[in-house]
């Protein structure tokens, strides 16, 4: 019933197709004002009580936006948002047409047994990217390599890599905060991509070099490596 | 000649965009909009880097005039206001609407799909010469846009001037 009546409230998304959809939100692929979009719908929650969940489901809508041009501002590539409808919640993004995610580049890379030098450039244009990120103090949450696009620019060039859903971002100066979105990464990293201990130090090392701030968030990085995401361990 | 478009969102609507050069009657044309004898928005060229830059306030302002959260009076006030990077009102008509010496007009035109848009006259009230809309980007001041939208140099190394335009515009009202 609830899922109806939210249909009904933006009957465009039923043109659209859904390419995903998540415990927060369904993502949908479709045109807006003649361009390829992604639409994020945060849609509302029936577990929650109505004003609470409008309250965290707008925060969350704006946190996203706001993280992303921050990063903008900063030099990070990530998808232009194109408008943003605070009343059902959707957010309309940039379709990054013939990107492939950083997830299968590497996998297929494996795979064809390509020389590993061409990856481990890649690792540590990861770790150049996260380092300008953090600088900017915008903590990402939710770092995967799923999370990350290759985008084919022009013929020869590098591809750029493109950082996407900023759904559980935040900012934050503490290295804390840092080290866990980094052990994030380590811990998605290394389990969805077996044999690349190597590569994610490279990623490290490059990010070590990039930032100024880096020597405290790896300390940090170390201390949660130890004890896990979560800082209390009561409760 | 002129761009006429219609909003996947607002199926009811169409957008239609003329661009004129060597226009003479500016002054006349801006009193004009405020009289309503035109049914537009009326908006200095030089601020436009591209006509998605128009469709994106449009759809904005028809997106705010039917949820009842526009912040300035009419349709097409609010599109020349969605256009502005900061919540400053007569700032933004100082700086993307007409000044009574310009000489070039961007006409932006929102009307329900059925009703066929009175082109012709708005064709005949400028005293210009009517130029295809998406040359626009002959006329952009891309120093004035990256000063007034604060862009720097590294956030154009990943993107589009018109990229960084079109986030700040979509995002003006809660950064």
């Amino acid at each position: 019933m609830a899922l109806d009546s939210n249909r009904a409230k933006m009957p465009y998304l039923n043109k659209c197709s859904l390419i995903k959809q998540g415990a927060e939100a369904r993502v949908y692929r479709g045109i807006f004002l003649g361009k390829p979009t992604i639409i994020k719908e945060r849609f509302p929650k029936l577990y929650r009580h109505a004003v609470l969940d409008e309250k965290l489901t707008h925060r969350r809508t704006v946190q996203e936006v706001r993280s992303i041009l921050r990063c903008r501002k900063a030099g990070i590539s990530t998808p232009v948002v194109y408008f943003v409808d605070y009343t059902s919640h959707c957010i309309f993004l940039e379709d990054l047409v013939g990107s492939i995610t950083v997830r299968d580049h590497i996998a297929s890379s494996q795979e064809s047994g390509q020389d590993p030098v061409c990856l481990s450039s890649l690792a540590e244009e990861m770790g150049k990217i996260l380092a300008k990120m953090h600088d900017e103090d915008v903590v990402h949450g939710d770092l995967t390599t799923s999370n990350m696009l290759l985008r084919q620019g022009s013929e020869d060039a590098k591809p750029d890599l493109v950082l996407i859903d900023f759904g559980l971002s935040f900012t934050s100066a503490l290295p804390e905060d840092k080290g866990v979105d980094l052990y994030v990464l380590e811990k998605a990293f290394l389990s969805t991509h077996p044999n690349t201990e190597q590569l994610f130090q490279r990623l490290l090392k490059s990010y070590t070099h990039a930032s100024k701030k880096a020597p405290a968030v790896i300390k940090k990085l170390d201390e949660v490596r130890l004890r896990g995401r979560k800082r209390s361990m009561v409760g | 000649m002129q761009l006429t478009s219609t909003l996947e969102l607002y199926p009811d609507y169409s957008v239609t965009q003329l661009l004129f050069k060597d226009v003479k009657n500016a002054a006349e044309l801006r009193k004009n909009a405020m009289e309503g004898l035109v049914q537009g928005a009326l908006i200095n060229p030089s601020m436009i880097v591209d006509p998605f830059q128009i469709l994106v306030a449009s759809n904005k302002a028809i997106h705010l005039q039917k949820t009842g959260k526009m912040k300035t009076r009419s349709l097409f006030s609010e599109i020349i206001y969605n256009l502005s990077p900061t919540n400053n009102i007569s700032e933004a008509f100082k700086r993307f609407g007409i000044s009574d010496d310009d000489g070039a007009v961007y006409v932006v035109l929102v009307y329900p799909k059925e009703e066929a848009a009175d082109i012709s006259s708005i064709v005949s009230r400028v005293k210009g010469q009517q130029i295809p809309a998406d040359m626009i980007s002959t006329l952009t001041d891309a120093a004035k846009i990256k000063k007034l939208y604060k862009v720097s140099p590294q956030e154009e190394t990943n993107g589009s001037l018109l990229d960084a335009v079109i986030c700040r515009m979509a995002i003006k009202d809660v950064s």
